[in-house]
Parts: C-alpha cells; structure tokens; sequence
C-alpha cells in the first residue's frame, strides 16, 4: 500500500514537470501554468492506478483522458479560459512514446533489409497499434465530457 | 443599423476569427466565438465557413448580408491570444464592451513567447522526466536532459529564421538523436534505448493532433483532416531526422 503510493507521488512529481515545459511550448499565460501541472500529474497518476489494479492501456488511457476533460472543464469555468488550453499540455506525459519510437525503429530496420522477417513484422505491428489506440483513447476521452454533459450549451 | 456600422462589426469579427484560427484554436471554438460575438454587437446572425487555409464569414442584419473570405495562415500555437480573445467575447457579452473597446483590444493583441533562457532547460526537464518515468536510470535522464535542451535550442533558433516547420522538425530530431545515441556509442548507460525515444517525444504535435480529432468528432471533418494531414507530415520528418541520424551512428541496420 505505502509502496502504491510513494509510486503514485514519484508519477505525479515526474508527470507534472512535462506538463508544465510542453504548456509553456504553448504559450500557455503565466498564471496558469500551475493548472497545467496539476492536470498533468492527476491524468497520468490516476493511469498508473488503473493500470496497476489490472486495466489494459488503452481503456486506464481513455478513463485518464476523460479525468482530464473533466478537471480541465473545472478550472476553465473558473477562469474563463479554454478547456483545452489546460488539457493538451495535461496530456502530453500519457502519449506513447515507446511504443511510437519502437514502431519506427522496426520499420526501418525492415526497410534496411532484404526480405521481411516474421519478428520485425510482428513488432511493427503491435507496437504500431498499441500506438493508434491509445492515441485514440487520448483525444476521445479528453472530447468525453464535452459530448456527454455540454451537448448544447457552451462550456463557458 | 447603419449600413458601415455593419462592415465594421463584421471586419472586427472576421479578424477575431482569422486570429483564432491562425493561434492554433479549435473550429468549434471559433465558430462560437464569432457567432457569440456577434450577437453581442448587435448581429442578427453569423455563418462561418472554415476550410483548411481560408474562412469565410457571413453577417445578416435587418435583412442585409455581407461576405467576406479571409486567408489564414498557421503562426504557430499561441494560447495567451486565444484565451485573450475568449475573453474579450465574454466581457462583449456581458455588456462591458462595445465596438470601440472590442476594436482597441483586439489592436492591441500581439504574440509574446516564452524566453529562450527558460524554454530551453524547461523542455530538457521536460524529456528527461519522461525517461525516467519510462523506467531510465540516471546517466540516461542526464543524457536525455542535454540531448532534448540542444534540440530545442535548435528548434526555436530555426524557428525565428521562418524555415518551413517540417524542415524544422526534421533538423531539430537528426541533431536531438545524434546526442541521445553517445549511451550507445560509450555504454554510459543500461538503458540506452530510452534516452533516444525520450529526447523526441518533444516533437509530438501534440496540439494539431488533439485538436484534429476533436474538429472531425464535433463535425468540421474538413478541417479536422487537414490538421491530422499535418500531423501526420510532421511526424513523418521527424522520423526522417532520426533515421539518418542512426544510419550515421550505424545503430539497429
């Protein structure tokens, strides 16, 4: 249970500087660059409990995206600012990274080459899909709340 | 209301719009925005057309119509101006501003960025978190640290050269791989792969990718498939920088 947690703190800790570097590329204002991190660390800590209690990626991906969405439309309501301001930079600590740079490394090899070899093929693909679905989960889950709850009113 | 009253609201309106569009925010946004807006004016109603380099905006009062076509162009994602735009609606809204005010802020808006000095070791941190949350040890982290700040510093020195982006991107990732393969070169570290798959995750469109799905799930799949068009272009550069970067280091072929 303690080591749970230290594991969440060091994710939230290690999540949340991302998060603030990749909103600061945005051009995010100043004052709400806290936000950000704190949107940041929610996501991906909340990720990494899904996963630990035995959820697949995607669906501890979708569920953290929809966390997001829903804690970004918070602090925009607050500020009046737009959700997606805080979101985007919220998320960028979950996008696959491995899997994306394992897939393009498998490609090129199989590019180098002569003929096709069943290992490399193999990699390629799961990779590459693991990859597409969770940047699907991403972005799905992050538009969840605005297509459940502000069908037909502005968030702000 | 007068005839020019009308072009001037309009003009105000369409160059909001332009702004949004050209700052990196998302259709469903703009279109509410300009519609908001322009009720808030006085506008009967306000149609907007957006298409992946042009906007086309309709005001209709007492029977009156006019058009007019802008082009846009992309300035990079800035999302002070966004949010400063989102809330000269809102103050319009509520009654606070009229057009004068609406015409004096919207004037008065340009684009201010983040400092080199900070972005630089901002992003650096930034890579180096990822490795480690990717399981890296610490040389790796060190690594990733001073591969990603070298590549930013490219970046954003290219960047105010005006070079076209994927140009950008596929300079900015062949110089960040170069760095982030010395763990393999020197066995510096245990865990070489993840400096070099950490140090690029800088060059994830991020925003045109999130904003492209979300333009096609709310309906504005024209423009959605656009900015997934150039997401998928500026990751596929990229890759094209690390591939002759490792084909020079003579990893993995």
């Amino acid at each position: 249970m303690m080591e749970l947690l230290l594991a969440l703190l060091n994710d939230a800790f290690f999540s949340a500087i991302p998060a603030v570097g990749f909103a600061m590329v945005f051009n995010v204002p100043k004052r709400f660059l806290p936000y950000c991190a704190v949107a940041g660390a929610i996501g991906h800590s909340f990720r990494t409990l899904l996963l630990h209690i035995g959820l697949p990626i995607e669906w501890a991906t979708f569920a953290a995206a929809a966390l997001v969405g829903l804690v970004t439309i918070g602090f925009a309501k607050r500020h009046l600012a737009p959700p997606l301001m805080y979101a985007v930079a919220a998320i960028i600590p979950m996008i696959p990274g491995t899997y994306a740079f394992n897939t393009v490394i498998a490609l090129v090899q199989l590019t180098a080459q002569s003929e096709i070899s069943p290992e490399l093929t193999s990699q390629v693909i799961s990779n590459g899909l693991k990859t597409v679905f969770i940047l699907g989960a991403l972005s799905v889950g992050l538009a969840m709340p605005s297509l459940l709850y502000f069908r037909t009113r502005p968030v702000i | 209301m007068y005839a020019d009253t009308q072009n001037d609201i309009t003009r105000q309106i369409v160059r909001v719009a332009q702004l949004l569009l050209a700052y990196g925010a998302e259709s469903e946004l703009v279109e509410e925005i300009s519609q908001r807006l322009g009720h808030a004016l006085g506008l009967a109603s306000v149609e907007i057309s957006i298409s992946s380099n042009s906007l086309v905006l309709t005001s209709l009062v007492h029977g009156r119509c006019i058009t007019t076509t802008r082009r846009t162009r992309e300035h990079g994602i800035n999302m002070t101006i966004v949010c400063e735009l989102q809330r000269i609606c809102l103050l319009t809204e509520k009654g606070l501003y009229g057009l004068n005010e609406v015409r004096k802020r919207v004037s008065r808006i340009e684009p201010r960025t983040y400092p080199k000095r900070y972005l630089v070791p901002m992003i650096g941190l930034s890579c180096a978190s990822f490795c480690h949350l990717f399981g890296g040890d610490i040389a790796a982290c060190v690594i990733t640290f001073f591969a990603s700040s070298l590549g930013m510093f490219v970046r954003v020195s290219i960047a105010k050269h005006h070079f076209n982006l994927l140009l950008n991107f596929a300079v900015t990732a062949f110089v960040t791989t170069l760095i982030a393969q010395l763990g393999y070169q020197f066995s510096l570290t245990d865990t070489p792969k993840l400096p070099m798959a950490a140090s690029v995750l800088m060059l994830v469109p991020g925003f045109p990718m999130i904003n492209s799905i979300s333009d096609m799930v709310k309906g504005h799949l024209n423009v959605g498939i656009s900015r997934w068009g150039h997401a998928t272009l500026l990751t596929v550069s990229s890759v094209i920088g690390i591939t002759i970067a490792m084909q020079l280091g003579g990893l993995f072929l």
